[in-house]
């Protein structure tokens, strides 16, 4: 099989305020709302995706941190339920995925290849970070479509911020390579937050919105500038000031997942879809989609009838 | 004094999965004399901080009475899988909160079904106290606490104790320096990754053999900087508050790799 291809790129950011601001049966905590304007972001990128009807969501995520070299999820079913250990009061969730290996295993071998130290999690009893579920349940939260989870090797923080990032371009290329090779319609979803800037305490009442606000103005610029930049299509120009932005707004795309999802589009000058922006606990955090079937980078004969059949029914449903 | 004992192990996870290896048997080998010199002094509990154990909001302190399961390492899942069994004296902990929160640091217990445990905190627990006899209290390593922070919280855990008649072991856990290898070693061949890391390890090692607290004060942050110690050494913050800051030497009971990263198990003289 080859051919594969990427149909869409997602900033989709994983604060598991949103799981809980929702309320859906896996979360035990139950809250009041909260965060609505992002949630609203999050509902009109899962009607994008449901259009898309990829065979795959990979995701990479910097709550599962490695040191040596970059992991990927290798076994086929995985399920339990994630606590989060920062805010263990909003998030324990139960959840249940299905990991497609083949590509996470072309994945791990095309990075290999390109020099990247690269490795398979085949341990079953394996705890999947609550960033990857965040973003897969807010993405799609009905959990029927495979994915391949990769981690944030530490190389930002341990090497340079621009070294990291070097590594995180290769890991996106592989990455591309490895879904053309296995024939795969994939979605990527790069699971960061921006600026990253946040307060020290909860409200009691976490979802008390009279209480969010952007931690720091500067961030809030910061973030707005880049936005701007995603939505004129400006990839060249928010790389080139990546690293500032990172250094200035302590931003979370530090950790890699931004790069390796532009590295693997091949960093379309494509105006992105803002779905939405919104703080938490005053980090920036924006929903945007950069379709690359929509824009004609990616071959919408690839898209199978019944999603095309789906886009119809979709259609005249607005009507 | 409240401590009876006090302790700096490492957290890796490599020593209690591959404890025959031989580059590792330096530290486990210390882990078996640290945790008869633990069992010796009969502490009601032990206060534990391990730097893997991170917070960004609040000191965390769990409060769970019973915490069992099975982990398994975010890096070092192909090693195997690390079941644990930890008690925790509840009192104390909720006390701690209590108090910490007071001394004006912003604090709050967790006791959650599945509450993810850092393998730091199995690790040392399962080395230092294989049967589970003294119960715990665990404090989080908060990213924004400095040294002083922690050494602050240290102290008033530890007065905490004291205000409940119990007599603790003190155990920070946390690596030395920090340098690793990025690429797979075999294991058999693993050594502290850089020379002028292991020269710092061992002059640091050596001023706490000696108790050397002014001139420790004066080269940690060095230490911190030029070793990347892991999060700054602030394990060793944790001992040094909970210990009313002064100690009379230590004993090196073995010093060794964590996949080039340094390691010791210390054990300080009260």
């Amino acid at each position: 099989m080859a051919n594969g291809e990427i149909l869409a790129g997602f900033l989709a950011p994983h604060p598991p305020h949103l799981v809980y601001g929702e309320n859906p049966p896996q979360n035990e905590p139950k809250s009041e709302g909260g965060w609505e304007p992002l949630r609203w972001a999050y509902e009109r990128a899962r009607k994008s995706l449901d259009e898309l009807q990829p065979d795959v969501l990979l995701v990479h995520s910097p709550h599962w941190i490695t040191q040596v070299g970059h992991h990927f999820l290798g076994v086929r079913h995985l399920s339990g339920k994630s606590v989060d250990p920062i805010f263990p009061n909003l998030f324990r969730y139960s959840f249940e995925l299905e990991v497609d290996v083949e590509l996470a295993e072309a994945c791990c071998e095309k990075a290999a290849q390109r020099g990247l130290t690269a490795m398979m999690m085949r341990n079953p009893k394996f705890r999947v970070d609550y960033g990857t579920i965040t973003t897969l349940h807010m993405i799609r939260p009905q959990w029927d479509i495979p994915i391949v989870g990769i981690s944030a090797n530490n190389s930002p923080y341990y090497l340079t911020t621009e070294e990291g990032l070097d590594e995180m371009d290769t890991l996106g290329r592989a990455t591309r390579e490895a879904i053309e090779a296995t024939g795969r319609r994939a979605v990527l979803l790069a699971s960061n937050t921006l600026c990253h800037w946040h307060f020290h305490e909860e409200p009691d009442t976490p979802e008390d919105m009279s209480r969010e606000h952007p931690q720091s103005y500067d961030g809030y610029k910061w973030d707005m500038r880049i936005i701007e930049l995603l939505r004129e299509g400006k990839t060249a120009e928010v790389f080139r000031i990546l690293p500032q932005f990172i250094d200035e707004a302590f931003a979370e795309v530090k950790s890699g997942a931004f790069t390796w999802m532009f590295a693997a589009m091949d960093y379309p000058e494509l105006p992105g879809e803002l779905h939405g922006y919104g703080t938490v606990i005053g980090t920036g955090n924006a929903v945007m989609e950069w379709n690359l079937v929509k824009a004609g980078l990616a071959g919408a004969a690839a898209i199978p009838p019944s999603a095309a059949g789906g886009r119809e029914a979709y259609a005249g449903a607005m009507r | 004094m409240t401590a009876v004992s006090a302790f700096l192990v490492p957290g890796s996870p490599l020593h209690l999965l591959r404890p025959d290896n031989p580059p590792w048997r330096p530290i486990i080998a210390g882990f078996e004399r640290a945790a008869r010199a633990l069992a010796v002094s009969r502490p009601d509990a032990i206060l534990l901080y391990s730097t893997q154990w991170i917070a960004v909001l609040d000191a965390l302190w769990q409060a769970r009475p019973r915490l069992t399961g099975t982990h398994v390492d975010e890096n070092w899942h192909d090693l195997g899988d690390m079941p644990f069994d930890i008690r925790v004296d509840t009192d104390l902990a909720h006390a701690c909160v209590k108090a910490v929160k007071a001394a004006g640091i912003s604090s709050k217990s967790v006791d959650y079904d599945q509450f993810p445990i850092d393998s730091g905190t199995i690790v040392a627990t399962r080395l230092l106290d294989p049967d589970g006899r003294f119960p715990l209290v665990m404090a989080a390593n908060n990213l924004y606490h400095d040294a002083a922070t922690t050494m602050k919280m240290a102290g008033v855990a530890a007065a905490t104790a004291r205000a409940q008649n119990k007599k603790v072991a003190v155990v920070g856990v946390g690596g030395l320096s920090g340098t690793v290898f990025r690429e797979p070693v075999a294991i058999e061949q693993d050594r502290i990754a850089a020379d002028s890391d292991d020269d710092w390890n061992r002059r640091i090692l050596r001023l706490l053999e000696k108790g050397e607290t002014g001139q420790l004060d004066g080269r940690i942050d060095e230490y911190a900087r030029e070793a990347r110690v892991d999060m700054g050494f602030k394990h060793f913050a944790w001992i040094r508050g909970a210990i009313g800051g002064r100690f009379f030497g230590a004993r090196v009971h073995g010093y060794g790799p964590a996949h080039g990263a340094g390691a010791a198990v210390i054990e300080f003289r009260l």
